[in-house]
């Protein structure tokens, strides 16, 4: 697997951008593990349904994937170890009799396979070269000579026996713009990083399980608080105990750890703490397929937690909408002062995407922290952590102030703080809470980005989250037929104001809902906040993401 | 210096008679004596009668979920380790619904204090039985008397890491102002186990129930003999409640071995780190 990341990390540094994607089954050791990455002159949104190189490490690789082998699809592959009877021009590699005469354990024909790749692709040896020694840096000189060695045979070898068959695909820019390699998941750590979160609690599942261990290893350098307590209910009101106290705070999880994190969302409500939660799909229910992807947690991340109070639900669609998304996020959860949900899934959390720095440095140049009306001193003497506001939102005082106190109460309260049960009270309460998802939808709300002509497309997609990367691929290869098609694409699911949305769907257009689930949850979210009835759909729900093909084969 | 009147919010809606009121009182008698006042203590109240308190104490407070008052307090406590964090929880909330975060966080010595109120029975929902109620108690929900046997709070404490615990009776004030205050000056998870009669539910578990069983330990006592803890932790068994400091070792809190939090700088109060380009060179 980190063969796969090496390679996309080489084709980053050539100068191109790429996208990738991993399979692999829940095992610890053993099944089959597959990696895909592909590379362009221009943006990279997603996989595609054939495969120009294939290399196989086993006969299993070339048993699954031949069905998308073409006569002009490369396949790198042992002779000695299976044959292959299709059109592919093969690329035999006497893996196992390199690995016998320099003594190399069966792990170093990664290294091989990638260093014929490099040849093959007419790619830069040594900035291959430079990769492995920045992956092996800290395992010492030796070994990072050892591995090179492997990958200068593996690249010989491919010049001596197949030198007419090497394309000029991958060679070396002269001008290389600074480019990242993320997934996801680094995306919205990288995120709460940006966005001054100091505390994270996680319990391990895939897929979010990288963010915990990506801010773990970050702790020294960031200063932030990385804590994996013993279920996820513990993780989230510890989370609620750190935000309390003032501190910006984030959790991460997947469907069935946020099952048992709802009883406290419903307490981020009443109480009025901020939170961040990370919610990385994959299909269920219950353990369902952990190392597959899914859109299918949709409504239940709307509707989580009893009662009744403001929550906003945002869907990055890829690296850079992570990015600003999870930052923006910290700042809407201390602006309303309520839980804020990213939903991802194991298709965006774990893809990588390459990414210009200079989108980067310019979100980190442009961000700001914004914390409302969270404060280290009152405005008003006589300080009530639930005034009655008109806009919904109260102050919150930074707990240790001096000749100040309050409690954040999970009983109904009163403005300052003491549980009622009073009927007048109540109902002023639950207003203003209310009134809090009005303010939001007016001063925070973005509705749905348009891509493609709207006006000269007969299609229009309809989605949200990570289909947007299959999606923009399809719509490419539409117009290659000569087919134009338009996009509308969500990212702040929940709420929504209707009357920004509505507008988009009265054209007489073909519009076709997408979406990784087997419900149409979005299409439901979208009748039911917006009166909008969708009803062609484009719904996938055996795990994997779309392709893009699958998608460009609806419309014609 | 503060006083009890600092403390005191609303007028307590316990029955008359119910050892809350004299633990409430202990809890403030407690505060006042450290030179707390409202503003320098963080108190977790978890749900139940014991949690009611909520409204009558004045504190930096949140009044949590049944059962998650101790990963609040932990979160508190991380985010600012310089306030003292008291935890006012009750025996189904933190042995029941509560029992993972109660282990877990003996096992990190937070350096918390969890204030239990102890009498055997869910009073707040009408007094079915707790899990410290003793095998075969009768109640609503177990007409037929309880089948499990009760927790065994102190040992439970003891053996998952706890380095303070402590054991009091509701009816010697005095007594549990000062396992309150010993609790919360111990550096690490302070256990304060408080044997108290619901006069409304539990009519087992009563004063004169109490008055014939509990004693306290000897001035000769060792609280640093783990397995002499061990040993007075299960005289439960034989329904025998040793009052007093049971058990106290020093070691490091949680918050001093946590990476970020050892220097005099809290979680809250430090800088914002704005060093994002260091962290990007792995994604190249």
């Amino acid at each position: 697997m980190t063969s796969g990341l090496t390679f996309s990390k080489l084709a980053s540094r050539c100068g191109y951008q790429l996208f990738d994607y991993i399979q692999y089954p829940s095992l610890i050791r053993g099944g089959h593990n597959g990696f895909e990455s592909i590379f362009s002159e221009e943006i990279v949104h997603s996989l595609k349904k054939e495969i120009d190189y294939l290399v196989c490490l086993n006969k299993q690789t070339y048993e699954l994937n031949k069905s998308r082998l073409t006569s002009t699809s490369y396949i790198l592959y042992d002779e000695q170890e299976f044959k292959v009877e299709g059109p592919e021009i093969k690329i035999s590699i006497p893996f196992k009799k390199i690995l016998y005469d320099l003594k190399g354990e069966g792990v170093m024909k990664n290294i091989i396979a990638l260093g014929a790749s490099v040849a093959l692709l007419q790619a830069d040896l040594q900035t291959f070269f430079d990769i492995i020694s920045d992956q092996f840096a800290r395992k010492g000189k030796e070994i990072i000579v050892f591995n090179q060695r492997f990958a200068q045979i593996g690249y010989d070898y491919v010049l001596q026996n197949y030198a007419d068959k090497t394309k000029p695909l991958l060679i070396k820019k002269t001008q290389i713009p600074q480019q990242l390699v993320l997934t996801g998941n680094d995306a919205f750590a990288l995120g709460s990083i940006i966005a001054d979160c100091r505390f994270y609690a996680s319990y391990p599942m895939t897929p979010s399980s990288s963010v915990l261990t990506t801010l773990a290893s970050w702790q020294e350098k960031t200063g932030m608080l990385v804590r994996h307590p013993e279920d996820e209910i513990s993780v989230i009101n510890t989370a609620l105990g750190t935000s309390f106290a003032g501190v910006r705070s984030a959790v991460g999880t997947s469907g069935g750890g946020f099952a048992l994190m709802v009883e406290t969302v419903s307490l981020a409500g009443v109480s009025e703490i901020p939170i961040v939660i990370f919610l990385s799909q994959r299909p269920g229910p219950a353990t369902g397929m952990p190392t597959w992807t899914e859109q299918a947690d949709l409504l239940f991340a709307v509707n989580a937690g009893h009662g009744e109070f403001p929550k906003i639900v945002l869907a990055p669609g890829d690296v850079m909408e992570m990015i600003e998304l999870t930052a923006k996020a910290f700042n809407l959860a201390d602006i309303y002062q309520t839980p804020v949900i990213i939903l991802s899934d194991m298709a965006l959390s774990e893809a990588h995407k390459s990414l210009r720095e200079a989108e980067l440095n310019k979100l980190i140049a442009e961000y700001k922290v914004d914390r409302g009306k969270i404060r280290a001193n009152p405005t008003a003497k006589n300080y009530l952590r639930y005034s009655l506001s008109s806009d919904g939102i109260s102050e919150m005082l930074i707990p240790g102030l001096r000749n100040y106190y309050y409690q954040a109460n999970s009983y109904e309260h009163l403005e300052d703080g003491h549980t009622t049960e009073e009927a007048a009270a109540r109902t002023a309460q639950v207003d203003k809470r209310n009134k809090k998802k009005e303010t939001y939808l007016h001063q925070h709300f973005l509705g749905p980005k348009i891509y493609g002509d709207f006006n000269r497309a007969e299609t229009i997609f309809v989605s949200w989250g990570s289909t947007k990367g299959p999606i923009l691929e399809a719509m490419n290869m539409l117009k290659e037929q000569a087919t134009e098609s338009a996009f509308i694409h969500f990212t702040h699911l929940f709420p929504l104001l209707t009357g920004e949305i509505k507008p988009h769907f009265t054209a007489k257009k073909r519009f076709i809902l997408i979406e990784n689930n087997s419900q149409a949850q979005f299409g439901k979210l979208l009748q039911q906040e917006a009166g909008i009835d969708l009803s062609e759909r484009l719904l996938k729900y055996d795990g994997r993401p779309f392709s893009p093909e699958e998608i460009a084969q609806k419309v014609i | 210096m503060s006083t009890i009147a600092d403390f005191s919010g609303y007028t307590p809606t316990w029955c008359p008679g119910c050892g809350d009121w004299a633990i409430g009182m202990a809890i403030k008698s407690s505060f006042v004596q450290l030179g707390f006042d409202p503003s320098s203590v963080f108190v977790v109240f978890g749900l139940g009668c014991s949690g009611n308190m909520n409204d009558f104490l004045n504190a930096y407070a949140i009044h949590s979920l049944h059962g998650r008052a101790l990963p609040n307090a932990i979160g508190m406590k991380l985010a600012n380790h310089k306030m003292p964090v008291v935890a006012i929880v009750g025996d189904g909330d933190c042995y029941g619904e509560g029992g993972n975060h109660f282990l877990h966080a003996c096992r990190g010595n937070h350096d918390l204090t969890v204030i239990v109120h102890d009498n055997g029975v869910y009073g707040l929902t009408t007094g079915q039985v707790s899990p410290t109620a003793h095998k075969g108690a009768k109640s609503k929900s177990t007409p037929k008397g309880i089948i499990e046997i009760s927790t065994n709070p102190l040992a439970l404490a003891l053996t998952q890491g706890a380095t303070f615990i402590a054991q009091a009776f509701a009816g010697d004030l005095n007594h549990v102002t000062e396992m309150i205050k010993k609790g919360i000056a111990h550096k690490g998870f302070s256990l304060i186990n408080i044997l108290q009669p619901c006069v409304t539910y539990n009519k087992i578990n009563t004063y004169q129930y109490y008055l014939d069983r509990i004693y306290k330990l000897d001035a000769m006592y060792d609280p640093k003999n783990y397995n002499l803890a061990l040993e007075k932790a299960n005289e439960i068994l034989k329904e025998k409640f040793p009052l007093g400091l049971l058990y106290q070792v020093e070691k490091p809190a949680y918050h001093e071995q946590a990476l970020n939090l050892q220097d005099k700088q809290t979680l809250v109060g430090k800088s914002r780190f704005t060093d994002i380009k260091i962290l990007v060179d792995e994604f190249r």
